[in-house]
């Protein structure tokens, strides 16, 4: 079998209907955290946690490519390529 | 669809867990040796340990036709204890032999710290010493970037180590390219919150075929699904794949992988 990468076998308006309710219950169920958010008492709009939920929304809306790629990045601490200098470790 | 499970925790299931998976087309599975919800106080505690991994859960997953396979080490989240470490290291060899014994794993990072680098060095040069496969735990969340880096760091830093033997666990979105394109094995978890989907998985299948991927449940203490492979089965199909497509990723991938161990023997009239 040849490994190339397999094209999507579902066309955009199958794939469309398919998963429209479970992605209309995802978007519900982050929009009811985030009404949950506002009416709990103190705010926390200066959080990381916060600011990383709205970033990943706007990655959500943007008009690129890649974007579980982009939101897992997004959530990742950085990688230092001289960390086993850092470490001591040869 | 006869599946096999490449990573799976067993000592954390009940043995009706084991008939379920059976009735649900499972004939082989290889269980990571990893952390036990607490941190062990001693050796001993490994080696009791390494006995239900070789001796008792074979028995329990026998019972239902299943193949039991296992890897062996002490996990990156004890790794912390490097004096405990060096001790476990040093008995592993006494298992090496067990008729179930596929290689070292579940080795990797936890936190990504300097002390479960040091001993995740130590495990990789006792494999290469005893020619044995590596399995890889990868970290969760926002740890996982930086540490499959650094393991794939380490890895490729050692020209010792032959990447057609060792596969690398808990692959999303933002690590499998790199993992596939060095030259491992790649498996992606199915996990109900942390890790990855049925759906994200078949996602992973489409974008970069089937070449050295797998996908396993994990199957711990946590909130996880034992049956989450016959649930990545059950999506390639709803979207129109084949099962030949299907078939090579939850059977003959893992095959083809296990069978670079002296211990692995296929399983016989699959389907």
């Amino acid at each position: 079998m040849s490994n190339d990468p397999k094209p999507a076998s579902r066309s955009a308006q199958k794939v469309l209907s398919e998963e429209f309710f479970l992605s209309r219950s995802k978007i519900l169920d982050l929009a009811a955290t985030l009404d949950r958010l506002d009416r709990a008492e103190g705010s926390v709009d200066e959080l990381q946690q916060r600011q990383l939920l709205i970033q990943g929304i706007e990655i959500l809306l943007d008009k690129n490519p890649d974007k579980a790629k982009r939101v897992q990045l997004l959530m990742s601490r950085p990688y230092d390529p001289d960390w086993r200098k850092n470490y001591g470790l040869h | 669809m006869d599946y096999i499970d490449p990573h799976i925790h067993m000592v954390s299931r009940t043995t009706d867990d084991y008939e379920t998976l059976a009735r649900m087309g499972c004939v082989a599975m290889s269980e990571p040796a990893f952390w036990a919800g607490f941190d062990r106080g001693s050796v001993e505690s490994f080696r009791d340990y390494f006995r239900q991994l070789t001796q008792f859960e074979p028995k329990r997953a026998a019972q239902f036709g299943i193949q039991h396979y296992t890897w062996l080490c002490i996990n990156a989240k004890e790794a912390e204890n490097v004096s405990l470490s060096r001790e476990v290291i040093a008995m592993i060899p006494e298992f090496l032999n067990e008729s179930n014994v596929l290689g070292i794993g579940e080795i990797g990072l936890n936190k990504n710290t300097k002390n479960e680098s040091t001993i995740f060095l130590e495990h990789v040069d006792l494999a290469v010493r005893y020619n044995q496969q590596i399995l890889i735990h990868t970290p969760h969340l926002e740890d996982k970037f930086q540490g499959t880096k650094m393991i794939v760091d380490m890895l490729v830093h050692d020209t010792r180590v032959d990447r057609s033997r060792v596969l690398v666990d808990h692959v999303e979105e933002h690590t499998i390219q790199e993992v596939l394109d060095q030259g491992f094995w790649a498996g992606m978890t199915l996990y109900p919150v942390t890790k990855c989907t049925p759906a994200r998985a078949a996602d992973m299948i489409e974008r970069f075929g089937p070449e050295r991927l797998m996908a396993n449940s994990a199957g711990d203490w946590g909130p996880s699904k034992p049956t989450a492979i016959p649930d990545l089965i059950m999506e390639l199909k709803r979207r129109g794949h084949s099962r030949e497509l299907i078939r090579r990723v939850v059977y003959e991938n893992p095959c083809k992988f296990f069978s670079q161990s002296k211990n692995f023997k296929a399983p016989l009239g699959s389907s």
